[in-house]
């Protein structure tokens, strides 16, 4: 029986080589084991191979090369994982030997590779976001009710900055589509992974400044807190998210960004919060940012904060949003940044908020949505 | 995990060095490659590997299924159900949800919506495990492949370098590799290092370049941009993509090299193509294998007529088009190369074959033409949707300043065309004299790359792989 079906098997093989041999394929026959192809060569060749044991040790050296002279980056990176174990063990490595490596000076050569490329240094020590006092949340801001910023005109459309974490990418691309009169002149700098919590990685307030002195927007919209499950150290003592030292502390974080990116009332500031999360450990944590960004806004000049939180769905997380009346799929699948298609909403409220402001966006903005059952932050 | 990370480097230390240690040992070498793929594949979600193994198991079952009917009808009967579970499990991940989202557009509009929204996460690197299960099955229905052990399947369908991204490898191209140990004397060291700093390099300071400084920014906002700036984004996105996905297919091919595996090439200096067969001849070489061979051969290939033909092409890339995405954008991708291939085909036969012999375009001329309309495509495929394709377009004529046009992102888009014409020997005599250095110093330059590489992409860290999200 195996040999009958051997035989077949090889009859079949050979009448389908017959029908093949007149076909043209649709790009040719790339020819994938074709030694001279560039960058494979031929295992006999002895002037391209090496012992496995020396490739070892050429990859080995490499790697520690990089990671003498990476040491900052390394710390970084390390600052930027998600807490755990990864994270904990690239720090454990990468911190000593950063401490071993900037006393030794090796870090210069990246120093001057960072030049080459037009890399600014995004964390600093002693700023006032790390160390700064909770005295600037008792500050009374000037009343800005009839503030002087330049209305925009379709001639003279408003330099508008959009920037912030991963979330801000999407609602910037939603409010430059939504602002059909051509008022904006919108460009958006997402900062991923980047948080307020985390200064080690990515320093907000050193960020601001050059972003502000470089771009000199007319108004600034911040979309960041996704990332801010760090815990904060307040003089000397660790709090964590949820607590009201830490809300506290992330309040006056917000405020220090807040007064930076709006230089002192120059230019308004629209700060928004993150929104639901499909996880209820994260909407705790949300609820309790969205309230420090109120309590912020308030004591700094031009800051306005724009919820999301509540004013969306209700407060309660859906995948799908209703825009337009229809329900659709309006977030991604981590369950917190909204889609494309989804970011058309926080994209309203931002312009809604603006709106105030510059009364020319009005018909940028859609309907706010309704109050009724709107859910409090408190609760 | 992906490949320029800290968490990869690790891996690849301990992955290298056990890996050669265990060769000479295929009963430990097997489970120790095959564990450690699955480590790097469920890195980001563990889920993804029970995904993979049950896919793996299911496509043996139906391998051998296959093979041991007696009949015809029987071994068409499984190859049948075969195609149609693998076509069914990519279907359910990648087009499910657009497909009922797209059902209740309809039925919204008489009245009688309202199915619930879908939100179904689409596991990493699943199209390029199901295109090779089906190569399998449908090589093993054809008579061109035996099945393999179950064990040497898994290997294949989960080998760390290439699962992500591809290339998308043959059972017959792989598992006779498994069959004889590697030999730790020879390891084709010069063109893997190559490969993996090459790789590199196309990725950090090319393609997330040119993504960030302007590709990002005029297909954001159009309409802000000047033609001279929408010109640099449109061909900067033909570098970037081209360095983006050859550059990871270059560390997959350079990677396997280092653990002593061949992996099927994938680019072949597409854009010096002068026509648009000649393009599909050296981009994405092993998907446009796979599409000529289980898509537009069964669908009859040249074999009908001339006619028969033109839609085979057509239809073929509109399907190419959509494994992409389920978008209007990908859609028209595909078309414009079914199209021009469809077109060139015809030129040639009517006007450029024998009927006028004499008439022959320059081949600057056709690599220009040839050049654009794959630049063309590219609009489409980069835009979120359609509004953005026809804006962009329709600006490249617009005057304004171009503050993002700068010399060094023209010379990274021009370099990344150009250095595509280096010849090959001139990399194999680079590759011959780094062998010959000393391993001490051949570390430093490598190591000395890395920096570079990580000076390039800033603290903003590597931009995801485009073409994982297909």
């Amino acid at each position: 029986m195996d040999e009958r079906r051997r035989q077949r098997h090889e009859q079949e093989r050979e009448h389908r080589r017959e029908q093949l041999s007149d076909r043209e394929p649709i790009g040719g026959q790339p020819n994938v084991h074709d030694p001279s192809h560039p960058g494979i060569g031929d295992p006999a060749d002895p002037r391209l191979t090496m012992p496995a044991g020396r490739v070892f040790a050429v990859v080995v050296v490499a790697l520690l090369i990089a990671a003498i002279f990476n040491a900052d980056a390394m710390v970084r990176a390390g600052e930027g994982m998600k807490p755990g174990t990864t994270r904990d063990i690239t720090l454990s490595v990468a911190r000593p030997l950063a401490d071993v490596t900037g006393f030794l000076q090796l870090n210069e050569p990246r120093k001057g590779f960072d030049l080459a490329f037009g890399q600014e240094r995004k964390t600093a020590s002693d700023t006032e976001l790390e160390t700064g006092s909770a005295a600037i949340l008792e500050r009374k801001a000037k009343p800005d009710a009839k503030p002087a910023w330049r209305q925009p005109t379709s001639a003279r459309p408003l330099d508008l900055l959009v920037t912030g974490d991963s979330e801000a990418d999407l609602v910037g691309l939603r409010m430059a589509d939504l602002d059909t009169d051509d008022l904006l002149d919108v460009e958006t700098v997402a900062r991923n992974g980047t948080a307020l919590t985390n200064p080690g990685f990515f320093n907000w307030e050193l960020n601001a400044e050059q972003e502000m002195a470089s771009r000199d927007p007319d108004a600034v919209v911040m979309l960041i807190g996704a990332n801010d499950g760090f815990n904060v150290d307040v003089d000397g003592e660790l709090y964590a998210p949820g607590t009201p030292e830490w809300e506290t502390e992330f309040a006056r974080r917000v405020a220090v960004v807040m007064k930076t990116l709006g230089g002192d009332g120059e230019r308004p500031v629209y700060w928004v919060p993150p929104p639901t999360a499909r996880d209820q450990t994260y909407n705790e944590i949300y609820r309790s940012q969205n309230r420090a960004v109120q309590r912020a806004a308030e004591s700094v000049e031009g800051a306005r904060y724009v919820d999301i939180f509540s004013t969306i769905n209700d407060g309660e997380y859906s995948d799908q949003v209703e825009i337009d009346g229809r329900e659709i799929l309006g977030r991604q699948s981590d369950g917190i940044h909204f889609n494309r298609e989804g970011a058309e909403l926080p994209a309203g409220l931002v312009l809604a908020a603006m709106a105030k402001d510059y009364p020319a966006l009005k018909d940028a903005a859609p309907e706010p949505p309704k109050e009724d059952g709107r859910r409090q932050l408190g609760d | 995990m992906t490949f320029p990370t800290i968490e990869f480097a690790a891996f690849l230390t301990v992955v290298l060095f056990l890996s050669w240690l265990l060769m000479p040992h295929p009963r430990a070498w097997r489970p120790f490659i095959l564990v450690s793929s699955w480590v790097f594949y469920g890195w980001l979600d563990w889920r993804w590997v029970l995904l993979l193994i049950g896919s793996t198991v299911v496509n043996t079952v139906f391998a051998n299924a296959v093979a041991r009917a007696e009949d015809p009808a029987g071994r068409k009967l499984w190859v049948t159900i075969a195609v149609a579970a693998n076509l069914t499990l990519l279907g359910v991940f990648k087009y499910l949800g657009f497909f009922v989202g797209s059902v209740d557009d309809a039925l919204s509009g008489i009245g009688i919506g309202g199915l619930p929204v879908l939100q179904i996460v689409l596991p990493i690197g699943i199209s390029f495990f199901t295109f090779q299960s089906i190569s399998y099955v449908v090589d093993v229905y054809r008579g061109d492949q035996r099945p393999v052990p179950l064990v040497d399947f898994a290997i294949l369908q989960a080998f760390f370098p290439h699962i992500v991204a591809g290339p998308i490898v043959r059972v017959g191209e792989f598992v006779p590799q498994l069959r004889t140990p590697r030999d730790p004397r020879k390891v084709l060291a010069g063109p893997a290092l190559f490969l993996i700093a090459g790789g590199l390099i196309k990725k950090t300071v090319v393609a997330d370049e040119l993504a960030r400084r302007v590709v990002d920014p005029v297909f954001s906002d159009p309409g802000a941009h000047s033609g001279l700036e929408t010109l640099l984004a449109i061909y900067g996105f033909a570098a970037q993509i081209y360095c983006d996905f050859s550059g990871y297919t270059d560390m997959a091919i350079g990677l396997a090299l280092l653990l002593g595996f061949r992996l099927p090439q994938n680019f072949d200096r597409p854009y010096l193509a002068t026509s648009l067969r000649l393009f599909w001849h050296g981009w994405h070489m092993t998907l446009s294998r796979w599409l000529r061979d289980y898509l537009y051969i069964p669908l009859g290939g040249n074999r009908r007529g001339p006619r028969r033909t033109y839609v085979n092409l057509m239809l073929t890339m509109l399907l190419g088009g959509l494994w992409h995405g389920a978008a209007w954008t990908f859609l028209i991708w595909g078309g414009i190369h079914g199209g021009a291939l469809a077109g060139e085909r015809w030129l040639g036969e009517r006007w450029l074959g024998e009927r006028y012999p004499r008439v022959r375009l320059p081949r600057w001329l056709a690599w220009l033409i040839t050049f654009n309309i794959v630049c063309l495509a590219w609009v489409f495929f980069r835009s979120p949707d359609l509004g953005t394709a026809f804006a962009v377009l329709g600006q490249v004529g617009a005057g304004g300043p171009s503050p993002l046009v700068t010399p060094v992102l023209v010379a990274l888009a021009a370099g990344a065309v150009a250095i595509q014409a280096v010849p090959r020997d001139f990399w194999q005599r680079a590759e011959a004299w780094f062998v010959a250095r000393p391993a001490l110093g051949q570390g430093i330059a490598l190591g000395t790359l890395i920096v570079i590489a990580d000076a390039a992409v800033g603290q903003q860290g590597v931009a995801p792989f485009i073409y994982f999200q297909f």
